[in-house]
């Protein structure tokens, strides 16, 4: 099955949206959650979702905390602070704005 | 939120190791599950693994980038780099210790010399908003009292009085009296007395500055609104400190100054040593109590007592050219107005002429900062030079080292480490070893702070001089260190980075590298023989002009004189009480009894202590009213003690007495001058003033030689002497021939004093010869430390030429042992290697000296009998650096003619 590239700069957006719909995720989780959710299309590079959260725990979207998975197993769970929900409506609407345009421009073609 | 996140950065600074786990452990996890839903799909475990790794991506990389998102990496790197430097430090400790040396002392001389400038010249005063004060007249003017028409730095009481009121520029107006009163007195009502520097000021002082005492209150308008009966003293925080010991109940004390009891009613606060820098007063009087601090001026009232310096602060808004016009309006308003002024042609065309400048005075008055600001910026300019030779010197050594480490660098860069990396590599270390440096810097300048001050001072008693190491000095420390670690650095780091990596790690060690690196290494040593030719001169004319002033004819025997100060004013006589003239002739003729002592006698001036300055009339003479005659007034035995020979008439006696003739003796250069040609001045009259007022006729009877009065550069001036009867004089100084032991016959001479009167106190205890050598401190000062510094500079230079030499012998082995090989004599080979050490030393010279004539023309005004452009000293130190230079040189050659051709060809 072939999977698409996510484009460039949405990987924030993605674990973002991912996040609000969860209380609480793992790493792997984020992963397979946007990989389902997206019906298989999109492909994260799986390892790509760690400097993106270790970003978003600079700026403050995100938190972590340990706890311990449904398997027993040690894993570091992010919430979505409100600091990132307020990031989450940003870049939302900064993405629809694109999105909008580049459609525009495809169907008047 | 800018902040939240600093912070978090920082929170993980600090847990890099848990940081690091974390990340690992979360990482695995990820694999872990990603790989069982592999095998969960039916994969091979070896297959199910790949795919995981596959989907994660370079685990290494994604670690990397995480970490490098929290912005650290620079601090890593950095700190690579420091433990690299470090460990680069201790592989060639020769170098390392030459370089922190040269640096310690460069570095700490900038730094001791700057916290002289900043303490003299820079800092401002610790008052409220220093930039508004304003001094009226600047600082061109000498302390004392003048009655002098148009005076424009000092001022009389009533005149302060007029300008505060009438001016409309200044928000406060304030008079301080412009020398402070040394005077003797005690604290409640003990018995001994106590030397205090008394300081009148006026009430208006303390809130035109802004100061808030620390204890108590301030003194205020009200202390100063009527003359006499306002006793009552601020003290300085330091003086509250030593003298009371901090004493909390410090505001019910007393002081007694002469017949007064002074109430404490105030201390300032620790910071506030005065507007004066360099001169920290006991105690603040207000200039109401003027009459009654010893030794009681009466210029309260006074209008033409011009003894003040007046402040005034700026009101908000009013700049300095409109402060100037309406203060010059009113200066001239106001003095005219006097009722009691002698509006004469003279006086009238010497106001009209006066222009009052208002300086700003931020940075407080100081008569040292006349003294020693030039000394202090030649000095400056010196020690700089001397940090650029070390700087030279350390990148001479860098660029030796980088060259060597040309393999090391090399392997590095082909192993893939960019330039910029390297460069970075290399300018750490030479920032750790300027840091270092500059660290000892600092320490060094700490002890040498301590010793300039004494030398400043000049004496036992240090300058009240604040010059602790501060946040200013140290962030000027700082910035030299850093940017003697750019300048030493970045050429060898440079330089070392850019090669040709096939040859370098083809070991570098043939003949072409030799040589091909040294033109860089060369300019070096170049300018390094250049400055210090220029610091060698330098101090050459310093040191010569210091010879020469001691060996000025001073017209006095300054040997074998002991000179003390007394305070007559506790006996609460008057100078022309016919007692108090009694007492000083009883002191001298008692100490003259003395054994050992030869002569002794009071005089009002002995050398380099002020003037007492007069014109004068000669009958027959039409004489410029501007020739100014100082007046000494001594006892009789004062031409023995100083041994100023009498070459005409005779010296005063016993005769000379309160009712007698008025009489007086004359220097010879006055004789020459002021009378007519032709006749015997000896029974000529004159008049003391300008004016023929009968009261100041005197009668010449005798002429002695000249002597040298205010410093030992003066020109002859014109001086007469008067006995003490005919002008009592409340002395202090009294002078003592004596031969022996200087300590025997000061005891004798104290206690002889002390069994005439037991209250008078005794200070300042030394020699004329030490007090005549204390004007040239200046002098001195510069003197010994340019020689240090060019002694050190030459050093300095040496070690670069020896180190250059030696890594060039170095290099040069084979081909050296080729030569030998070949034919060449051990002389031969010497003489190559010196020729090139002659020929840049020769270079150096030439270009020194045309710098060390354009700076030594600039300070032809600091030298004394010799000009700038001495052939002597040019000369004397070309030929001085040339043998040095060689000898340091001579070494490495020697080495070079040593070399056996076998082994230096087999290591080929």
């Amino acid at each position: 099955m072939k999977r698409d590239e996510i484009p460039p700069g949405t990987l924030y957006l993605l674990i973002l949206k991912t996040l609000s719909l969860h209380e609480q995720l793992h790493g792997y989780e984020m992963a397979d959650s946007i990989q389902q959710s997206s019906d298989n299309i999109l492909q994260v590079e799986e390892g790509s979702l760690y400097p993106a959260l270790q970003r978003m725990l600079i700026k403050g979207w995100v938190t972590a905390e340990w706890g311990v998975t449904s398997g027993n197993r040690r894993a570091r769970y992010y919430r979505l602070s409100p600091a990132g929900r307020k990031q989450l409506t940003v870049e939302l609407s900064q993405f629809q704005r694109v999105f909008g345009a580049i459609s525009r421009v495809i169907q008047t073609a | 939120m800018f902040f939240d996140e600093a912070l978090r950065r920082l929170k993980m600074l600090f847990q890099g190791r848990k940081f690091q786990n974390d990340l690992d452990e979360e990482m695995q996890l990820h694999l872990e599950l990603r790989q069982q839903k592999h095998l969960e799909a039916g994969l091979s475990p070896a297959a199910a693994r790949r795919a995981a790794y596959r989907h994660f991506g370079n685990v290494a990389s994604i670690k990397e980038t995480s970490y490098k998102t929290w912005g650290w990496s620079w601090l890593e790197s950095f700190l690579q780099d420091l433990r690299y430097g470090i460990r680069s430090m201790f592989r060639s400790p020769a170098l390392t210790l030459v370089a922190l040396l040269s640096l310690a002392l460069g570095i700490g001389a900038n730094t001791a010399i700057f916290s002289f400038l900043d303490a003299l010249m820079l800092r401002s005063l610790p008052v409220n908003d220093p930039a508004q004060l304003v001094v009226l007249g600047g600082e061109e003017g000498e302390a004392g009292m003048t009655d002098r028409y148009g005076s424009t730095t000092l001022y009389s009481y009533p005149f302060y009085r007029q300008l505060q009121q009438k001016n409309a520029v200044f928000s406060d107006v304030s008079a301080i009296l412009s020398f402070s009163n040394n005077v003797h007195g005690t604290v409640d009502g003990r018995d001994e007395m106590v030397q205090m520097g008394v300081q009148l000021v006026s009430g208006s002082y303390f809130p035109t500055l802004g100061v808030q005492p620390a204890i108590g209150r301030a003194l205020t308008e009200d202390d100063d609104n009527s003359e006499g009966d306002h006793p009552v003293a601020v003290i300085s925080y330091a003086w509250w400190k030593r003298d009371l010991a901090g004493d909390p109940a410090v505001l019910n004390r007393k002081i007694k100054l002469g017949t007064t009891m002074f109430n404490i009613v105030g201390v300032a606060p620790p910071e506030f040593f005065g507007t004066k820098v360099g001169e920290a007063p006991d105690i603040w009087v207000p200039m109401s109590m003027m009459k009654s601090v010893p030794p009681g001026l009466n210029g309260y009232k006074d209008n033409f007592y011009q003894a003040m310096f007046i402040m005034g602060r700026l009101k908000p808004g009013v700049s300095l050219e409109q402060a100037t016009s309406n203060v010059n309006l009113l200066y001239q308003q106001i003095i005219r107005a006097f009722p009691d002024g002698n509006l004469s042609p003279r006086n009238t065309a010497d106001l009209s002429k006066a222009h009052v400048a208002l300086k700003p005075m931020a940075t407080g008055l100081s008569s040292l900062r006349r003294t020693f600001s030039e000394p202090l910026k030649i000095l400056m300019g010196v020690t700089a030079l001397v940090l650029l030779i070390a700087c030279a010197n350390i990148a001479n050594l860098l660029l030796a080292r980088s060259t060597a480490r040309a393999r090391e660098l090399a392997v590095r860069q082909a192993l893939g480490a960019r330039r910029i990396r390297i460069v970075r590599q290399l300018l750490t270390e030479s920032l750790l070893l300027a840091l270092v440096g500059g660290l000892l810097g600092v320490g060094l300048a700490a002890f040498a702070d301590r010793l300039l001050l004494r030398m400043i001072s000049g004496g036992p008693e240090m300058l009240p001089l604040d010059v602790s190491i501060n946040t200013r000095l140290l962030l000027f420390t700082f910035a030299v260190t850093v940017a003697t670690a750019v300048l030493f650095g970045i050429v060898p780091a440079l330089r070392g980075t850019r090669v040709e990596l096939t040859d370098a790690l083809k070991d570098g060690r043939g003949p072409s590298s030799g040589t091909a690196r040294s033109p860089l290494g060369k300019a070096l040593i170049v300018a390094q023989v250049a400055i210090s030719l220029v610091l060698m001169v330098g101090a050459i004319l310093f040191v010569r002009s210091l010879v020469n002033l001691n060996n000025v004819d001073t017209g006095f025997n300054r040997e074998g004189v002991l000179r003390l100060q007394i305070d007559s004013n506790v006996t609460g006589l008057k100078s022309s009480d016919p007692r108090m003239i009694a007492m000083f002739q009883e002191i001298e003729q008692r100490v003259s009894a003395l054994p050992g002592v030869k002569a002794a006698s009071f005089a009002s001036f002995l050398f380099n202590q002020g003037s007492w300055n007069t014109g004068i009339r000669v009958a027959g003479m039409n004489l410029d009213q501007n020739i100014n005659i100082k007046h000494n007034v001594i006892g009789n035995g004062y031409f023995a003690t100083m041994q100023i020979p009498l070459l005409a008439g005779r010296t005063f006696n016993t005769q000379d007495t309160s009712t007698s003739r008025h009489v007086a003796i004359i220097s010879e250069r006055m004789a020459k001058d002021l009378f007519p040609p032709g006749i015997n001045p000896i029974g000529h009259h004159y008049y003391t003033g300008f004016d023929p007022i009968p009261d100041t006729d005197v009668e010449v009877i005798g002429i002695v030689k000249d002597v040298k009065f205010g410093s030992l550069q003066e020109k002859p001036q014109y001086i007469d002497y008067i006995p003490n009867p005919h002008h009592p004089w409340g002395y202090g100084i009294l002078a003592v021939r004596y031969e022996g032991n200087f300590n025997t016959v000061s005891n004798a001479v104290q206690q002889t004093i002390h069994s005439v009167d037991r209250t008078l106190p005794i200070s300042r205890v030394t020699t004329l010869d030490e007090q005549v050598s204390r004007t040239l401190t200046n002098q001195r000062l510069v003197a010994q430390l340019s020689a240090f510094f060019g002694v050190l500079a030459v050093f300095l230079s040496c070690i670069g030429i020896y180190g250059l030499m030696s890594y060039m012998v170095g290099r040069r082995t084979n081909e050296i042992g080729i030569r030998i090989a070949i034919g060449a004599t051990r002389a031969n080979v010497r003489w190559l290697v010196m020729r090139e050490i002659v020929l840049l030393v020769a270079i150096g010279v030439a270009v020194g000296i045309p710098i060390t004539l354009a700076g030594s023309r600039a300070v032809t005004n600091m030298l004394f009998g010799l000009r700038g452009t001495d052939t002597a000293s040019l000369l004397g130190s070309v030929v001085a650096l040339m043998l040095v230079a060689i000898m340091a040189g001579y070494l490495p050659a020697r080495r070079a003619a040593q070399v056996d051709p076998m082994v230096a060809l087999r290591y080929e």
